[in-house]
């Protein structure tokens, strides 16, 4: 509108210095680490003291470090590919896991609660609050050796002596799943919460069963919001390398995030830890742009 | 309609008007099924945490096996408890400083980013808002390297440890006043600075008295948010803290689970963790309630979901 | 009241491309109640913010009391606003909000709290102190924009169509109320609104607009009963518009002979020095629809088409035998009308209601397509633009 045009228009100069130091603490502390990745990942290394030597200009960046890392993944003493391919299988796994659960539960409270809608709310949103820590920690103490869930499987007559917290993929990808679903709840419920009634009446008016309503109308209205919801549980999964520390420490189930660590905290290796990082930001920046994109575009709809 | 005898359809039982399958029973049944299955989900994401707060308080040393109820861990034990073991102890309050720290230097820079960027529209703007949203959705992981690069390779004049680790956390926790304050703005639109200005306010008193006044719902939801987000906060802390007594309750927790300090002070650490979440969650929820007080529309659903972020 | 006088010399606003407000010339006396009348794109809200200080002029001066404000920011003009929203502060009580703008007068608290009051008692809202907006109804919360705004003693106070959200009812008598609170308050009224009815009722003067430019100002009855072009008289009431041809030999003074199809028929008002081809304009009141065979001048025959019963009149739509349709006006005094759908008739148009407008350009069946089948419930039989 022109009013509104014309009221942003002549306070220009107090939204810039309103936005600034926002905007400056973004670009020193979000965009230029990076940079510095970069020049850390094109740099080389103090021999003597095995720290890196970063180095500015791009355009005397060395591929050292990358091809370093490239001997890592495919050369002989290759160890970057399982922890990779299991990155991808856990994180597609859980986040399929996450889906089947959240789904019906955000379905459920937001068409069928009615007046407990408050309470079960407050119960979904609970795990949100509690961190995650503490929610890690509460599975330890279940699965450990002398724990109740090895009793319980005992008092069935199932084998009690499991090691579950000794380098079980299924711990792993569960401990995952737990980890990241109230997240999944919530964007589904936030968005199924708001799906217009009057087209699902409108749906069952002209006489679609209660199950194809569902299949035709609601599964797709809600497509954006399972992708959304998706993106932010699965974006975060690939990065995740301490769900795995907490509940296995074994290497047979390490992700990326836990290569990435490693080489870091190695004398000698940060550089080569930088690059790691830089690829896998690389392969996440679709999906991450795509996302970005989408909700931007949103937003700027409802403006 | 007259009584006659076969094909009267019984009124209470229609026939289906459309083939999509027969009509089983009361259209209106409750769900059983799906709400069986929102509480068993409820259960397992629940129980467990209730297990562990238990465990906080055993007597034994045992994460695993209930041997009677005691304080020792929280006040009772000279040496092992969170009150008296210094590292425990200073973990709580390092967790504290964090929080606090955070929270007031990263709503106030959202808040103003959120109003400057609504409304400064310039394809910079436009391009700083992505940059604040790809903060949101980027792994912790990366941007925690980055920024342990960033520290001790470029910017050394931050140090390690409390410094670095509240700048890092400001920049993640961003986009909680950015977003959830922007939505807010939105909604108000333009009229009542232009009424304020009108009856005599300057630019900033029209900012101060009116627009922030109504946007302190948003504010207070996202400092609410940020706050539990640094207090939970493990991975950019863990790369960014420095040797010594630095480590908040996270930090000290993730170290110490393999080995080291004894399970169930681990649990009563991370019981006060959760009992300070939720006294945020508490305050922001009330505290919410009461602001909105002269304009709400759906009740108590509306407060959590705020509080929650969505 | 000191002042309120209100000159807009060659007021111009422009939009990148568009022009919204086109060189508006006009004087408004201290104490007047003003209206600007138009519909919706017409520039009349964006003159009033110009006024208020939204929005700063391409061109011209605003003078307020001889002193050209049109680059004062809103908040040092002697002006004051009620907006179409109200925008009242949902996080302050009633009280609060009236003396929201007290504030910046630097006004000691005894004072303030006993102007409040006053303002709140001129609305008669005393005692809603203590409520919040959210708590009033729509015509209760545009009385607190109206003491907010009335409370700092303005010398010109601006209203941006503040009755548009209310229903039918509530608004006729709010525009009662208004004018008689402008009176007693004795300020400057700038009102800006859509509803010609509205401005004929409160004004005591107006301004009709079109595209961005005055097409006429005058008072209530001088822009009603002679409208200077078809637009005015189409704005403002119906104006049943039709087509003729002014009859070679008359000596522009006096009536004028016309002829329409088939028919001749003198005008007595208007343009009367016209030429060839004009525009007609009749009001419904003035039309007296006779039995058939009813002889005399100025008439036409028709059949009557359609008949629309509002309550205290009756609109009786008549298709002339020239082929125009007419809408007339009956008072509905308890006798049964001597007519019906397919009666014929003798439609009689006396010469001095009779009116010659210019604007030959604009032909009047697409007028008429607007103003025929709009049936406003209103008193006036009238289209609200």
């Amino acid at each position: 509108m022109d009013q509104q045009n014309t009221y942003d228009k002549r306070n220009r100069r107090l939204w810039i210095g309103l936005a600034a130091p926002g905007a400056i603490w973004l670009l020193v502390l979000f965009v230029a680490p990076f940079y510095v990745m970069l020049s850390v990942a094109g740099g080389g290394i103090n021999e003597f003291f095995q720290t890196v030597v970063p180095v500015w200009n791009p355009l005397h960046w060395s591929s050292f470090n990358f091809s370093a890392v490239w001997h890592d993944i495919v050369g002989a003493g290759a160890y970057i590919g399982p922890p990779a391919l299991r990155t991808l299988l856990y994180t597609a796994i859980a986040t399929a896991i996450s889906l089947a659960v959240a789904y019906p539960v955000a379905y459920f409270v937001s068409r069928f609660a009615g007046g407990r809608k408050g309470l079960f709310l407050v119960l979904l949103i609970a795990p949100f609050w509690v961190s995650y820590m503490m929610r890690m920690l509460a599975w330890i103490d279940l699965l450990q050796q002398g724990g109740f869930f090895n009793s319980a499987l005992s008092f069935f007559g199932l084998p009690g002596n499991t090691d579950w917290l000794g380098g079980k993929s299924v711990t792993v990808i569960l401990g995952l799943v737990y980890g990241y679903i109230p997240y999944l709840i919530l964007v589904l419920y936030a968005f199924l919460d708001r799906i217009d009634q009057r087209l699902l009446e409108a749906a069952r008016d002209l006489g679609l069963s209660k199950w194809r309503t569902f299949w035709s109308v609601t599964i797709p209205l809600s497509k954006p919001a399972i992708v959304a919801g998706c993106f932010i549980t699965a974006l975060p999964m690939v990065g995740d390398y301490f769900t795995n520390q907490l509940l296995s420490a074994a290497p047979g189930t390490t992700m990326i995030g836990n290569a990435i660590e490693g080489q870091l905290d190695s004398p000698g290796q940060t550089g080569q830890g930088a690059v790691l990082a830089l690829m896998l930001l690389v392969i996440l920046l679709i999906p991450m742009v795509y996302y970005v994109m989408s909700t931007a575009r949103a937003s700027r709809e409802m403006a | 309609m007259a009584s006659t005898a076969e094909s009267v359809s019984d009124p209470a039982r229609p026939e289906p008007l459309h083939s999509g399958g027969r009509q089983r029973g009361n259209p209106w049944r409750r769900p059983w099924a799906l709400e069986g299955f929102t509480w068993l989900y409820i259960l397992w994401s629940i129980v467990p945490i209730g297990i562990a707060v238990l465990f906080s308080f055993n007597k034994g040393a045992s994460q695993a096996t209930w041997q009677g109820f005691s304080t020792k861990w929280y006040v009772g034990n000279q040496v092992t408890s969170v009150l008296h073991n210094p590292s425990l102890h200073h973990a709580v309050v390092q967790t504290l400083i964090l929080g606090v720290l955070t929270t007031l230097i990263c709503v106030p820079i959202g808040v103003g980013f959120a109003i400057g960027v609504d409304r400064w529209r310039t394809r910079t703007s436009q391009g700083l808002n992505l940059v604040m949203i790809f903060s949101f959705v980027i792994p912790e992981l990366l941007l925690a390297v980055a920024l342990f690069l960033l520290v001790t390779q470029a910017l050394t004049f931050i140090s390690l440890g409390t410094e670095a680790e509240v700048a890092g956390l400001v920049v993640w926790n961003l986009s909680w006043p950015a977003i959830i304050v922007r939505a807010r703005l939105v909604s108000i639109g333009r009229s009542y600075e232009e009424a304020a200005a009108d009856l005599g306010a300057s630019r900033m008193g029209a900012i101060r008295r009116v627009l922030i006044p109504m946007l302190m719902p948003a504010i207070f939801a996202s400092a609410v948010l940020v706050f539990a987000s640094t207090v939970d906060d493990f991975v950019i802390v863990e790369q960014l803290s420095s040797t010594g007594n630095t480590q908040p309750m996270s930090v000290l927790i993730y170290s110490n689970v393999h080995g080291g300090l004894s399970g169930p002070a681990l649990n009563a650490l991370a019981t006060i963790l959760l009992v300070i979440s939720l006294a945020a969650a508490l305050i922001g929820f009330i505290a919410y309630r009461w602001m909105t007080r002269g304009e709400r529309t759906q009740g108590s659903t509306e407060a959590l979901t705020s509080i929650a972020g969505i | 009241m000191s002042g309120g006088h209100v000159k807009l010399e060659s007021l111009t606003k422009r939009f990148d491309q568009a022009t919204a407000v086109h060189e508006i010339s006009l004087e408004i006396q201290a104490g007047e109640f003003f209206s600007l009348l138009g519909p919706s794109g017409c520039g009349k809200t964006t003159t009033l913010r110009m006024v208020a200080g939204f929005e700063p002029p391409t061109t011209g001066k605003i003078l307020l009391d001889g002193v050209d404000v049109a680059n004062l920011p809103p908040n040092r003009r002697q002006v004051n606003t009620v907006f179409q929203s109200y925008a009242l502060f949902p996080f302050l009580t009633v009280a609060e909000n009236v003396a929201f703008g007290l504030k910046y007068k630097s006004v000691p608290k005894a004072e303030l709290n006993s102007r409040v009051a006053e303002a709140l008692e001129l609305v008669q809202l005393t005692g809603y102190e203590k409520r919040r907006p959210n708590q009033l109804s729509g015509g209760q919360q545009q009385r607190v924009a109206l003491a907010r705004a009335l409370v700092l003693r303005p010398s010109v106070l601006l209203l941006d169509e503040p009755l548009g959200a209310l229903d039918a009812k509530l608004r006729r008598t709010l525009q009662v109320e208004l004018g008689v609170l402008q009176k007693q308050v004795g300020i400057t009224f700038l009102y800006v609104t859509h509803d010609q009815e509205e401005a004929l009722t409160m004004s005591d003067r107006l301004a009709v607009m079109n595209h961005g430019r005055v097409a006429q100002l005058g008072t209530p009855e001088e822009v009603y009963n002679e409208p200077a072009d078809a637009y005015v008289a189409d704005f403002l009431g119906v104006s049943n518009l039709m087509d003729a041809r002014v009859q070679p030999g008359g000596d522009g003074k006096g009536p004028c002979q016309l002829r329409m199809g088939d028919f001749t028929l003198e005008a007595a008002a208007g343009r009367l020095d016209a030429t060839g081809t004009v525009k007609l304009a009749i009001r419904p009141e003035r039309i007296h629809v006779e039995p058939y065979e009813t002889t005399g001048a100025n008439r036409v025959p028709g059949m009557v088409e359609r008949l629309v019963f509002l309550g205290s009149t009756t609109h009786v739509y008549v298709r002339l035998a020239t082929g125009s349709t007419l809408q007339t006006l009956v008072r509905n005094d308890g006798a049964e009308l001597p007519y019906s759908q397919g009666t014929a008739v003798s439609v009689a148009i006396p010469a001095e209601a009779l009116r010659v407008l210019p604007d030959p350009a604009v032909s009047a069946a697409e007028i008429r397509d607007e103003t025929v089948g709009n049936d406003v419930l209103d008193l006036t039989g009238t289209n609200s633009g």
